[in-house]
């Protein structure tokens, strides 16, 4: 197996499918993109070659938007840091201690990462219909006709409204992965801390917080990531209005794409989504690093 | 032997690789991607030999009520003309959208007769020479096939498609829910409107509904307002980009529009509904009236109820005139410059083209483009009403999105959407899209 190992030739002929298909499916269209943001291109006709226009005009037009945009995400992304991944925690160390029903409540928590997000949003849109939505209808029904509210189609609630789905449906996927870290911390290590008189609380603190911190990077560079690229539900539900007030950069992209036919445009915008993700995901290493 | 095991292992890898490799196209037929393909209905079966093939892309999918009226067509156009075979395939609206735009970027990719929407939608694909010129094969139709509804697919002077059915935005009335408010008629006047508007408000029940999660649902209550305030010829430069949005009358429009809005005529939740949801609560007897397109007939004519079709009524009777509509024949077909058969793929697309307007017509999905040389007693009522609205009007304005190109009418939607939200008035409605569309 050695001498299998330790041939060039054979692990390249073994790569090379793989690295085929990475190159042809993940760097080959963001090479394109890039290329494609130095133009002003209606996806149809001649393409005519601005250099950095695109990039200027994202950062200083107001009518497309895009630093309000970024700002909704980031706002999402400071909600999953901040809100989402507390909550999946406290579920992951609360199911961690091997309460009764434990395999139950997995199942549960994660079965909104299981229904499709088209399902979820279709769901949510029910909920929220200012007519017959269990929101609103429970409102009225607690006498708090006050608190009744058009959810999707004020520019007040909407991006709250649409964010509430959004962090619910992916607290199961970070508490699973949590509850894995959990789960492999070893017992006699916790053994020995409750020997020495520890609560739950210190051991959680001390013990469990520590030896799962490698997960829980993975956990925020996921939510983060998660939120700059946020589309499907938010499609979904508002398709970015009203009055642009939901929009993300990736609902953003489909319009220029698509609806306005500006390819330069959108794809200019996929370069800077694949930066900011990037960007992202090295930082919060660096400051885990740091911490380390 | 490792070393062999370790060649042959790679090699098997490599060959099954090529095996699970679906066969390459050939290099004239359309290339689809695989959700696309996974949209597509119905091809049509292989053609038999000597046959001439020629190939069609639509949007009449079997949810799509024009479906029956397309397949009448092609059936009576394959028996009509022997050795010419048609294979079509029916995409989902949207992702049609993305197809063909797609297919024009590589010409060899389009089949030789495609659907498409007249005006700027079509215009990009003739600006990029994509577009075969029907010009010759149109005179052999042209006494059935008047020249006006050529109108919206001619750019430079010259015809680029064949109009299908055509379309007007029409106000839906609820007789019986405006009876309950003492209307035995659709108010005809804008002053007798909102008296009507009135009486319903008093009686609890909403006089409109209007999709605001839909923009271009709001278009279809805004531009009849503009349209009768400043004439359609007026508000036709405006589209074109001849005149300035800057204009007065359509700053009156606007407040025309929200004051009716303020007044509470419209149903506030609509801002959050899409437009089956408040075609559905009009059906059902939420609204009293629904302002949308004549495509919709088919559907209100076979609901429970008495409903009745007219006009959004004038508001300034020194420009506009009742009979002017918001409108005109968009659905088109049109033939692929590259096609190799572009000539017969011409003439394949009247003949097709006049049939779905033919059972289309019957159907109630659409008003005739074409002028019937059949029996149309069968006719839905509703249908036939606003064919007679038609027949009478006085002047036409294509649909605002579909009259400017992909960009500017993005732009104008996002002003029409903050118009019915109250985000702005008049003067900023007019003065923003002066200054980001001229």
């Amino acid at each position: 197996m050695n001498k299998l190992y330790s041939n060039k030739f054979h692990i390249i002929v073994f790569l090379l499918p793989a690295l085929l298909l990475f190159c042809g499916v993940l760097i080959a269209p963001i090479v394109m993109s890039a290329y494609y943001s130095f133009f002003d291109w209606n996806g149809i006709g001649a393409k005519t070659f601005i250099g950095f226009a695109n990039y200027k005009e994202l950062f200083s037009s107001n009518a497309i938007g895009f630093m309000k945009a970024l700002r909704n995400s980031l706002l999402l992304a400071a909600l999953s840091v901040f809100l989402q991944l507390p909550l999946a925690l406290a579920l992951a160390l609360a199911l961690g201690k091997g309460i009764k029903g434990e395999r139950a409540f997995l199942s549960i928590y994660f079965m909104p990462v299981l229904i499709s997000t088209v399902v979820i949003g279709q769901l949510w849109l029910k909920i929220y219909n200012p007519d017959y939505g269990i929101l609103n209808v429970f409102l009225r029904a607690i006498g708090r006709d006050d608190l009744t509210r058009i959810w999707l189609g004020k520019r007040e609630t909407a991006l709250g409204a649409v964010f509430v789905p959004t962090l619910w449906q992916y607290v199961g996927y970070h508490m699973l992965l949590l509850y894995a870290g959990v789960k492999s911390v070893p017992t006699e290590l916790r053994e020995a801390a409750m020997l020495d008189g520890a609560s739950d609380a210190k051991v959680n603190r001390y013990i469990v917080l520590p030896y799962i911190k490698p997960i829980i990077r993975i956990s925020v560079i996921f939510a983060i990531t998660g939120s700059l690229k946020s589309f499907d539900l938010i499609y979904v539900l508002t398709n970015g209005g009203p009055f642009h007030s939901t929009e993300v950069p990736s609902t953003l992209m489909i319009s220029m794409l698509f609806l306005r036919n500006r390819y330069g445009m959108g794809s200019t915008i996929a370069v800077m989504l694949i930066i900011l993700c990037f960007a992202f995901a090295l930082l919060i290493n660096a400051i885990f690093r740091e911490e380390d | 032997m490792k070393k062999v095991l370790a060649t042959l292992m790679a090699a098997a890898l490599a060959v099954s690789m090529t095996a699970c490799a679906v066969p390459a196209p050939a290099a004239s037929a359309p290339a689809a991607a695989p959700a696309e393909e996974a949209a597509a209905e119905a091809p049509a079966a292989p053609a038999a030999e000597g046959e001439t093939t020629l190939t069609m892309w639509c949007i009449a999918t079997e949810s799509d009520a024009n479906r029956p009226a397309y397949e009448q067509a092609i059936a009576e156009y394959e028996a009509t003309h022997p050795g010419i075979k048609i294979e079509w395939e029916a995409f989902e609206n949207q992702s049609y959208k993305t197809k063909i735009k797609a297919a024009m970027s590589d010409p060899d990719s389009l089949p030789d007769i495609f659907f498409t929407w007249a005006g700027a939608f079509l215009g990009d694909f003739v600006d990029a020479g994509n577009v075969y010129c029907l010009d010759d094969t149109y005179k052999a139709f042209a006494d059935q096939l008047p020249e006006v509804m050529m109108q919206n697919a001619s750019y430079g002077g010259s015809h680029y498609g064949v109009p299908l059915t055509m379309n007007i935005v029409t106000l839906f009335a609820n007789m019986d829910l405006l009876a309950e408010a003492g209307w035995d008629h659709v108010p005809e006047t804008y002053e007798d409107l909102t008296a009507c508007c009135d009486a319903l408000v008093e009686k609890g029940i909403t006089p409109f509904g209007c999709a605001g999660k839909e923009t271009w649902c709001v278009t279809e209550y805004l531009e009849p307002i503009i349209e009768k305030t400043i004439g359609y010829e007026a508000l036709n430069e405006v589209f074109a980009g001849r005149a300035t949005w800057n204009d007065e009358g359509i700053a009156a429009s606007v407040s025309t529009f929200q004051d009716m809005i303020n007044k509470g005529y419209f149903d506030p939740n609509g801002m959050a509904l899409g437009n089956d949801e408040v075609k559905a609560n009009f059906i059902a007897g939420k609204y009293a009236f629904y302002q949308n397109g004549s495509w919709n007939c088919g559907e209100v004519n076979d609901a429970e109820g008495n409903f009745q079709v007219a006009l959004f009524p004038v508001m300034d009777s020194s420009k506009a005139t009742y009979g002017q509509v918001i409108g005109g024949p968009s659905d088109t077909l049109a033939v692929a410059g590259s096609s190799k058969n572009a000539e017969l793929a011409a003439n394949a697309a009247f003949e097709i083209g006049r049939g779905i307007c033919h059972y289309g017509y019957l159907a109630g999905s659409g008003l005739p483009a074409w002028t019937p040389d059949y029996d149309t007693s069968e006719v839905k009522k509703l249908v036939a009403d606003v064919a007679e609205i038609v027949a009478n009007s006085e002047g036409m304005t294509l649909f605002g999105d579909t009259a400017m190109s992909a960009d500017p009418a993005n732009t104008y939607l996002d002003y029409v959407s903050q118009v019915y939200g109250c985000e702005i008035d008049g003067q900023g409605f007019i003065e923003g899209l002066a200054n980001d569309l001229q």
